[in-house]
């Protein structure tokens, strides 16, 4: 184990003897903490949280190390607590160790072979807990984010049915083609609503569950694909689309991810465009410097309102009626550069456009 | 049945939904005058700054609920803090695709809010919601 990475344990005795003699036995191999009471030890432990095994002396004068445990053991529920004691005491270990407040006790006096058996059991007992926290967090989230997609499910996929069904409904009492034809428009977007819908939950899928697959990214060949996708839509609504690359050197990234983020970046720029604005553009900016990705993507659109800049990568959240979007696309965006370890920065004018700037490390 | 004609307002931020609530309306010939509004915000301010002239014709408020910028709850909340006397001229339902329970009840604890309607509106809800007015 390597200096830096060294567990760090905290011994507790009223005896100045006792703990440096534990210090001189064991400080090469833990970050060894001493205290000489129990107030000194409540501080050593506010300090340094990351403490992962303590060992006490259940004899001291003001008070028995169950009773410290016990103390300590709601704000610091995480270290390792190990009781050292004589025989003598035995009926207070056995309550203790019963009432929960201490892992496991060492006898007095101690070899060197217990105490590092000892170390050795709590901290993979701290790990496995530390793990389990860990995994709870996660899930609590998990489940709330579950909580918010059966809610929005019901009006995201529901929602674009429901009006098509009212629109097949009206249509079959109106004669008139060119109400028909509006109507059959206005269907159309429905429709296509509920598609991008359903695949942003398919990109959100793919994120969360799978694991990145990091193989070297060609940018020219990912932007041209982005090229592909967007010229009809950037020829249909008059909308001036450069990009331009830069890429002198190899670089290392999750392809998927990658079109996760190009695609909802460009498809929102493309989106939130001032319909009779005469020089609409959206610019796409790539280049690859000392391991890192630079991507920009700039649009003269709508820009988005600097109350709403800290929301947009939240979950479900819109920030206009203007167009029809999901409230998932940047959401995925964030999720994506999460996972990458990259980052992204807005800049939005209202009337002015937007620009995001996205920064992503080479794997 | 002498029906008194009815002035409406549709909010919801699908447009396909606001067209085939206009068309529904249209439909029902008791329709003094139709607005319909994306944003909620917009009808808002539209409903503060213009006061009904003919105080005898009321207005129907036909609400989404889920929307971007301001949602159907934020909207009646606002609307119950406007004055008094331009409240009373109007009616709210409130219409959503929403099965969740808890909307649901939140839509029931507006004063303000007369009924809650699923989507997607037809012309038999709309004619029997006219007669209760």
């Amino acid at each position: 184990m390597s200096k830096q990475e060294r567990i760090k344990i905290l011994y507790v005795d009223d005896e100045i003897n006792n703990l440096h003699g534990f210090k001189a036995s064991f400080r090469l191999d833990y970050n060894v903490f001493i205290a000489n009471n129990t107030v000194e030890a409540a501080d050593i432990l506010n300090n340094h949280p990351d403490i992962r095994v303590i060992f006490c002396d259940q004899r001291m004068p003001d008070k028995t190390g169950v009773e410290f445990f016990g103390e300590i053991r709601g704000q610091h529920p995480h270290p390792v607590r190990m009781l050292l004691t004589g025989y003598t005491d035995i009926e207070s270990v056995i309550d203790a160790i019963n009432m929960g407040h201490i892992f496991r006790y060492i006898k007095k006096p101690w070899t060197d072979a217990d105490i590092r058996s000892a170390v050795d059991e709590g901290n993979k007992f701290y790990l496995a807990n530390s793990m389990l926290a860990i995994k709870n967090e996660e899930l609590q989230k998990a489940y709330n984010e579950l909580d918010k997609f059966a809610y929005s499910v019901t009006h995201d996929m529901r929602g674009p049915l429901l009006s098509i069904l009212g629109a097949v409904d009206v249509a079959q009492n109106i004669d008139d083609i060119g109400e028909i034809r509006e109507m059959l428009g206005l269907m159309e977007l429905s429709v296509k609503k509920l598609d991008n819908f359903i695949q942003n939950i398919h990109d959100y899928y793919n994120l969360k569950r799978g694991d990145l697959q990091i193989t070297d990214i060609d940018f020219n060949k990912v932007i041209t694909d982005q090229e592909d996708i967007y010229r009809i839509t950037a020829k249909m609504n008059n909308i001036d689309f450069k990009t331009d690359v830069q890429q002198n050197e190899p670089f290392r990234c999750d392809e998927m991810s990658m079109k996760v983020i190009l695609n909802n970046l460009l498809s929102n720029a493309f989106k939130y465009q001032k319909k009779n604005n005469s020089d609409k553009f959206v610019h796409l900016n790539v280049s690859i410097d000392k391991g890192l990705a630079h991507i920009q993507v700039k649009d003269n659109g709508i820009g988005i309102h600097e109350n709403h800049i800290g929301e947009i990568f939240n979950m479900f959240f819109r920030a206009t009626s203007e167009e029809v979007g999901s409230g998932f696309g940047l959401y995925n965006v964030k999720d994506a550069l999460l996972k990458l370890n990259g980052e992204i920065k807005v800049d939005s004018v209202i009337d002015g456009g937007t620009t995001f700037s996205v920064t992503i490390p080479s794997k | 049945m002498t029906q008194q004609k009815l002035h409406f307002i549709v909010i919801d931020d699908s447009k396909l939904d606001c067209f085939i609530a206009e068309k529904i309306i249209r439909n029902t010939g008791m329709s003094e005058s139709i607005r319909s509004f994306v944003d909620a915000k917009e009808a808002l301010e539209h409903i503060k700054n213009n006061q009904a002239t003919d105080a005898t014709i009321k207005t129907i408020l036909i609400v989404d609920i889920q929307m971007p910028v301001m949602n159907g709850f934020e909207f009646v909340e606002a609307f119950e803090q406007l004055p008094e006397e331009i409240q009373k001229d109007y009616t709210i339902y409130v219409l959503s695709s929403s099965i969740n329970e808890s909307d649901l009840n939140r839509v029931r604890n507006y004063k303000s809010v007369k009924h809650f309607l699923n989507k997607p509106l037809t012309s038999n809800t709309l004619s029997a919601l006219v007669e209760l007015v």
